[in-house]
């Protein structure tokens, strides 16, 4: 019988998100030092998307189900944020179908992304109330058919969200300092689920279904907690996203976003909290700098530059090289710390991608 | 020490120099910047607007430039992305702009015109048409060249109606993007207006959807054939809903918007007769206008080939109409710019009248020619006006 | 009675689309456990091989000139080609990579093509006029179906019964699905293991051309994005139908189309434009309903 008091969970990974988010603090301290106003403007988009991603992650990392719906939820919670703070005025045109109570709001950009993004956090609720019975692939399905109905109804109910017709006139409140706060407190929120029992027992209920629930742990609720937190989240990437470019509309939150941050998050490694974060700051550099290449770079007395169109196409094969060498993703699921303990080790071999193959052995 | 302050009386005088030089260059020169997508989906819109722009500050400077000084453009690739935009139009800027030309749709050139906006310069659409891309979209200062998609829609039902006798019309709406629904708002406001005129039924589809069969049969299902299909669509779906209706038998005539204007896509339907689009000029060869036809040739021989539908045209107009303003102005300051614009009714532009008054900076009425498809071969047949113009709470509705 | 039978014409019409791209997303995921996201660029790209690459808004047609009895084979065969490469390049270090592995690195694969054809052939859709009589109608006992919707659903049904009868009674068909269940194993007792995973490649690439044909003979349109929407109804209803059951995707792709055919018949004006929302509402209550699909075979069911 041991006498040694083993420190806390808390103690043993809180270095994880204080590293992610110093990490975030340099750049965003970097960018508004020497940035231009346009870098600033990328290095804003980058930390919404750490958002957005840290929120899937949430969900997605945790319970091992990869759900193809959380643009959905961004999409509430921006046009949430879009209802209450556009003038009034223009909304009486714009929107003529609101109720009153939305029709004359005009709050300040914070109230509007607590209540907006609580919002999304509802709708997340009353729909995983249904999904998370699902298991496996039929939920990552049914989380599909979720976002498809969320885009049917925001593309074709006119009179309240302006149909297919972008929403103007969103007061644009968010740089670079702002979604650097959205991102710092995605990763808190989603660090402090992790090691709480909810998010222990859904990870166990990962891992080893079986044993989990013969252990007392009832995945469904787990789920269900960890659904309606990352939709709250992804819900408050949504609002700032609505807030930085002015205006919305629902063909932004389909399936491009989808698959470029669902990439983001495998390429950087689904199942840590460490490897959404770095999936989506290491993605985005490499596109900013093939579009700076796609630009031009003046060298000597002329300009080298890639002909139009490349980027795309270059992001895709770098994605597709990290995963073949790396089928873990980046992180293959180990988290960021300054302290090498047990308790971050025990995530499963599955996710590594090692698997029974002989030749697939994990590089380490 | 002497070396020091020599380099340092060099440096400082370099940059005076430099700088007096770069002054030097703003009074010898006008800068318009372009925000617009060279890369992605959009690009293959974007691009015919903007070569006709170019083509129109060529002619500007050739003839001596405007006000006496060159017009000098920048460049910003938007990608086809609306962040991306966002940052395209501050580039621009930054580079000088005095104008910012936007994309041809309103979604994708909202981001850079609100940027413009906002820095306190006009923004232009190349050929957006939906009502938003101006004022309500983006602010006072902002303008579209091109005509309004509603205006396209009432002008298919008026000209139907008063020269084909056409009576009885079915509606087949595309819900996919704005710019259809806006053809058809447009039909709607027209139709209660014209007398005998009535409306047999309607539909929706979706862009691409595999197949229109259940719409088809609801229109086969009617007691008569209706006279005219009112059908709101644009590429990639429309030819493909097209051919289904004529492979159904269905012969009633076809109206659509601009949307679907070019030859290019007749080869998906061969032989379709009976097909009716408005354009605000022939890229066929026949316009009305020797000028028109002019300008065909000029784009072939500088961009080697020929415009492909008429959303070309209106980037020249874009170009033509805000350095008519300039002009009148004496400056390029926004205010007195956009004012001189504002007093402008029915001023005259190389593909028909343009009006812009304070509240509307886009059009609610043009002059459409109307362009038969008839056995695979597009040409002009008319020219039409409709009779009023759509009013604002109409449009904005 | 016509206008009934003109309702099960016209579901089966919209129908059979989705039927045939579920048989060749259901083939990959039968035998690899991976779902393609590739497999509407491949249609894409299917298509876009028959024209010869330009940036000019009137397509050249290039091998789509070509005689039918040489076009499909060619085509067919470049749809196999093309899926085999990637098997090769691409999906061969994957084999057992978790499950959102192989969907992002076949997500990517797709986005590149995707982006390959817009450079190369620009994003304005192309007008491509192939085989148009086929578009003509029969009619079947009052009621009209377009005799190119008689093909396919004739098509995808021999497809579908040559692919069991494949996979359950040839040895090559039980190679195949015994390295996709244990690829060491099978190669212990002598299995090519790799010749028989790309030969799954290859048929389901060659399916991919067959919905290209398909597609392009119905729209007339080259557009890079026409894969879309059949491969993303298909992935619906391959899941709907029972992962691992052919048959099960097939009969799924029917329902899926007949469903949609129904509500735009039923629904009121003001509610048809929120069809795809009733259509997807009904996949989530038939996977809550039977979570493992309709058609699953009985060893699929998950205990958990």
């Amino acid at each position: 019988m041991s006498t040694t008091k083993h420190p806390s969970v808390l103690a043993q990974t809180v270095s994880t998100p204080v590293i992610l988010i110093g990490g975030l603090a340099l750049i965003a301290v970097l960018t508004w030092a020497f940035g231009s106003n346009i870098f600033g403007r990328t290095v804003t988009e980058m930390f919404i998307r750490v958002a957005l991603v840290v929120g899937m992650f949430t969900f997605i990392g945790n319970s091992g189900v990869i759900s193809f719906g959380h643009a959905g939820f961004m999409c509430i919670g921006a046009y949430g944020s879009a209802w209450l703070t556009i003038p009034p005025m223009m909304k009486k045109v714009l929107l003529p179908g609101l109720s009153p109570m939305l029709a004359n709001a005009e709050l300040t950009f914070f109230l509007s992304l607590i209540i907006a993004s609580l919002f999304a956090g509802v709708i997340a609720f009353a729909v995983g109330l249904i999904l998370m019975r699902l298991s496996g692939i039929a939920s990552s399905i049914a989380t599909f058919a979720m976002l498809a109905v969320i885009n049917t109804i925001y593309s074709n109910w006119g009179p309240v969200t302006g149909g297919t017709s972008s929403v103007v006139g969103i007061p644009i409140t968010t740089g670079v300092w702002i979604s650097f706060g959205g991102a710092a407190a995605a990763v808190v929120i989603a660090y402090l689920y992790g090691i709480s029992r909810s998010g222990l027992a859904l990870r166990a209920g990962r891992d080893e279904a079986v044993a989990a629930a013969a252990s007392g742990v009832d995945i469904y609720r787990e789920r269900l907690i960890a659904f309606t937190i990352s939709g709250a989240l992804c819900g408050m990437a949504g609002v700032l996203y609505a807030h930085f470019l002015g205006v919305v509309n629902p063909d932004a939150f389909y399936l491009g976003v989808t698959f470029i941050s669902l990439s983001m998050l495998v390429v950087g490694g689904m199942s840590s909290l460490s490897g959404a974060v770095i999936g989506v700051v290491l993605i985005s550099a490499i596109i900013e700098l093939l579009r700076k290449m796609e630009k031009g770079i003046t060298v000597g007395e002329g300009t080298l530059s890639l002909p139009n169109g490349i980027q795309e196409i270059a992001i895709g094969v770098v994605m597709i090289v990290i995963l073949m060498f790396r089928p873990g993703g980046l992180t293959g699921g180990a988290e960021l710390s300054l302290t090498r303990t047990r308790a971050n080790d025990g995530y499963s071999k599955k996710d590594q991608g090692s698997g029974n193959h002989p030749d697939n052995k994990p590089r380490r | 020490m002497e070396l020091k302050s020599t380099l340092t009386a060099i440096t400082v005088a370099g940059s005076i120099a430099f700088s007096a030089g770069a002054a030097l260059a703003d009074d010898h020169e006008i800068v318009i910047g372009m925000a617009t997508a060279q890369s992605g989906w959009m690009q293959a819109y974007d691009k015919p607007a903007r070569e006709a722009a170019l083509i129109r500050i060529e002619e500007i400077n050739e003839a001596g430039g405007l006000m006496g000084k060159q017009i000098r453009v920048v460049e910003a690739d938007t990608k086809t992305d609306r962040a991306e935009g966002a940052k395209a139009g501050l580039e621009v800027l930054d580079g000088g702009a005095e104008m910012v030309v936007v994309s041809c749709d309103y979604d994708f050139g909202a981001p850079a015109a609100l940027a413009a906006q906002a820095a306190g310069k006009i923004s232009f659409f190349l050929c957006a048409e939906s009502i938003k891309a101006g004022i309500p979209g983006v602010g006072p200062d902002s303008f579209s060249a091109s005509v309004l998609a509603a205006v396209q829609g009432a002008t298919m039902a008026e000209w139907a109606y008063q020269t084909k006798d056409a009576r009885s019309f079915y509606v087949l709406l595309d819900t996919w993007i704005e710019y259809n629904k806006g053809i058809c708002d447009g039909f709607d406001w027209m139709a209660p207006r014209l007398e005998e005129a009535e409306v047999v039924g309607r539909d929706t589809f979706v862009n691409d959807d595999a197949s229109v069969a259940a719409q088809i049969t609801r229109i086969k299902s009617l007691p008569e054939e209706p006279d005219a299909i009112m059908l709101c669509s644009v590429m990639p779906g429309a030819p493909s809903v097209i051919k289904q209706i004529r492979a159904a038998g269905i012969n009633s005539m076809i109206l659509n918007g601009s949307g679907v204007d070019g030859s290019y896509w007749l080869d998906s339907v061969p032989d379709l007769s009976n097909f009716y689009v408005p354009v605000q000029g022939s890229v066929h060869g026949d316009d009305p206008d020797p000028r028109v036809e002019e300008f065909n040739v000029k784009y072939a021989e500088k961009f080697g080939a020929r415009p492909a539908t008429q959303y070309t045209y209106p980037g020249y107009v874009l170009i033509d109409v805000w350095a008519k303003a300039v002009e009148r102005a004496g400056t390029t300051e926004t205010k007195a710019v956009v004012a001189e614009l504002e007093k402008m009714t029915d001023e005259p532009t190389l593909f028909g009248p343009r009006t812009f008054t304070s509240e509307l900076h886009h059009q609610n009425r043009a002059r459409y020619h109307i362009v038969e498809v008839n056995d695979g071969k597009p040409g002009i047949v008319d020219s039409w006006t409709i009779s009023e113009s759509i009013p604002l709470d109409a449009l904005l509705k | 009675m016509t206008a009934v039978l003109q309702i099960l014409f016209d579901a089966l019409s919209v129908g059979s689309i989705y039927a045939l791209g579920a048989l060749g997303i259901a083939l990959i995921f039968g035998v690899m456990r991976l779902v393609n996201f590739a497999h509407g660029d491949y249609i894409a790209f299917c298509v876009f091989a028959m024209l010869w690459p330009s940036l000019d808004v009137v397509a050249i047609v290039f091998i789509g000139n070509l005689p039918w009895f040489l076009l499909i084979p060619v085509i067919l065969g470049i749809g196999a080609g093309l899926s085999i490469i990637s098997e090769i390049l691409v999906f061969r270090r994957l084999r057992d990579a978790n499950p959102a592995t192989m969907m992002i690195t076949s997500f990517a694969l797709g986005f590149v093509i995707h982006n390959v054809l817009l450079m190369f052939y620009s994003s304005r859709p192309k007008a491509i006029n192939l085989w148009s009589n086929l578009s003509l109608p029969v009619e079947i006992m009052g009621a009209r179906i377009p005799l190119l919707q008689v093909i396919t659903i004739v098509m995808t049904i021999v497809i579908l019964l040559a692919l069991v009868t494949f996979l359950r009674r040839t040895q090559f068909g039980v190679e195949m699905r015994a390295a996709a269940e244990d690829f060491t194993m099978a190669r212990m007792l002598g299995v090519k293991a790799n010749r028989v995973i790309m030969a799954a490649f290859g048929v389901s690439g060659a399916l991919a051309g067959c919905i290209a044909l398909i597609l392009a003979t119905q729209t007339g349109v080259a557009d890079i994005n026409m894969g879309l929407p059949v491969m993303l109804v298909a992935f619906v209803a391959t899941v709907i139908g029972g992962l691992g059951s052919l048959h099960g995707a097939v009969i799924a792709g029917f329902l899926i189309g007949g469903v949609s055919v129904l509500l735009q018949v039923f629904l009121p004006l003001e509610a048809r434009p929120f069809r795809d929302a009733f259509v997807y509402s009904a996949v989530i209550a038939s996977l809550l309903w039977r979570p493992q699909g309709l058609f699953a075979p009985k060893s699929s069911k998950e205990r958990v």
